[in-house]
């Protein structure tokens, strides 16, 4: 098995731009995803029973089925309203709601690890119930769930791959083209794996970074 | 509704790929996991290591297209289905390393020394001290393992493996009933994966008692 360099090289170009795709489409859906995680979790704390039973239902649901699955759901589904998007925010949203479900559980579990006392204290020092979300959980449940959410954001990041179903030109796709086109597998796939492996190896970079800053 | 018998063959074959694909994985990964925490020559250590970082770092549709199309190169013949358990199972061993890696880290060192020091060989607490108390550790992250593992057989439709999603698919295509087929696979998915989950619940509560008992009537 040997590498063919020049054909390699003939590809990168065409990699390339479905790499910057495929970065864009991960780095709209892991902010989305987080910004709704954060948003769900209060709902989920500080509403009624219904908010409450209506939340947890969809986190199950995200977290029970497929990616593949939703992908297929909200690319059918949001037609049918007569809401057309083009199959790149189609991938956005659904890749969004699936991180935002494992993000409320994560955010649940780190806010749940927090003692209830620092609730108690900060309802005696006449916080409101926003107030102490915001000023006294949030910020403690940002540190402990840091690891936990970047392992979450990397399966997103993972999933993206998927939106290759729906025909949006992100990196899988591209690569599988190629190969059908030039019917050349190895180089082709190496190029695939080395950039995966970037977009991934930045997170986990990231993360650790983030981790080291926050250290107690 | 009524094609729901239809999608019942689907779901047998997620049923098999799943649970195959992560047997394989537990035999391929645990002991590797297990090797790996206690620090192996710097050679094994690194392979290890670059094994778990390309698996986690990679879509597991990659790695599908990767097994897809390299295996026939390398001259290995096999049906879709045999070539999904094998990426399912290249998959969940990576995965399956750090969790049981993880696990032998998290006993505590006065375990060993307890162990050590009522005479027992290192062999002998291995077995009957350390992974006893790690197989209760690693059963939780292992039911997560095995859902993530259901959800990504999904993906296998992708090289015509005939499993639930791609059953759900040919009906949607026969029939145009795209919505009912949808939410039916993702019930029939959700039930699956919530089944497992229960499953190890009830052998972490059942293996934690039985422990606990040992211990106390040793007492």
């Amino acid at each position: 098995m040997s590498l063919d360099l020049a054909f390699m090289q003939q590809i990168f170009p065409d990699m390339l731009g479905a790499f910057w795709l495929s970065v864009q489409i991960s780095l709209i859906t892991v902010v989305l995803s987080v910004i709704l995680g954060i948003l769900l979790t209060a709902a989920r704390m500080l509403g009624g029973t219904l908010t409450k039973y209506v939340i947890i239902s969809f986190v199950e649901f995200t977290r029970g089925a497929p990616p593949l699955v939703h992908i297929s759901i909200i690319y059918f589904l949001i037609p049918e309203f007569g809401i057309v998007f083009n199959e790149f925010w189609t991938g956005v949203i659904a890749l969004s709601l699936i991180g935002a479900g494992y993000s409320v559980e994560i955010f649940r579990g780190a806010i749940d690890a927090i003692s209830s006392s620092q609730l108690d204290a900060s309802k005696a020092l006449g916080f409101t119930q926003v107030q102490s979300f915001r000023l006294v959980l949030l910020p403690q449940a940002y540190r402990l769930s840091l690891p936990p959410l970047t392992n979450e954001l990397a399966n997103v990041i993972k999933a993206t791959s998927l939106l290759s179903v729906i025909s949006v030109n992100e990196l899988t796709k591209v690569a599988n083209d190629l190969i059908f086109v030039h019917f050349v597998v190895i180089e082709v796939i190496i190029q695939l794996t080395a950039l995966y492996l970037i977009i991934v190896g930045c997170l986990m970079f990231l993360s650790k970074y983030l981790e080291a800053r926050l250290k107690f | 509704m009524e094609q729901m018998p239809r999608l019942l063959p689907g779901l047998i074959i997620t049923i098999e790929l799943s649970l195959i694909g992560f047997l394989i994985a537990t035999i391929l990964g645990v002991p590797l996991g297990v090797f790996r925490a206690y620090n192996p020559p710097i050679i094994f250590t690194f392979i290890i290591d670059l094994y778990v970082f390309v698996v986690r770092g990679t879509p597991i549709l990659v790695q599908i297209y990767a097994a897809y199309f390299l295996l026939p190169l390398m001259g290995i013949k096999l049906s879709p289905f045999w070539i999904g358990i094998v990426a399912l199972t290249f998959n969940s061993a990576g995965y399956q390393i750090e969790i049981a890696r993880a696990a032998i880290l998290s006993i505590d060192n006065g375990q060993y020394e307890g162990a050590f020091s009522l005479g027992l060989g290192k062999m002998r607490t291995l077995l009957s001290i350390i992974l006893p108390q790690a197989f209760l550790r690693m059963l939780p992250p292992m039911a997560n393992e095995m859902s993530n593992l259901i959800k990504a057989s999904s993906v296998l439709s992708v090289i015509t493996v005939f499993e639930l999603h791609k059953a759900a698919n040919a009906i949607i295509s026969d029939t145009f009933k795209f919505l009912e087929m949808l939410f039916a696979q993702a019930v029939l998915y959700v039930v699956f994966v919530v089944l497992m989950t229960q499953l190890s619940i009830y052998l972490e509560k059942r293996i934690g008692t039985r422990l606990q008992i040992k211990n106390f009537s040793q007492r």
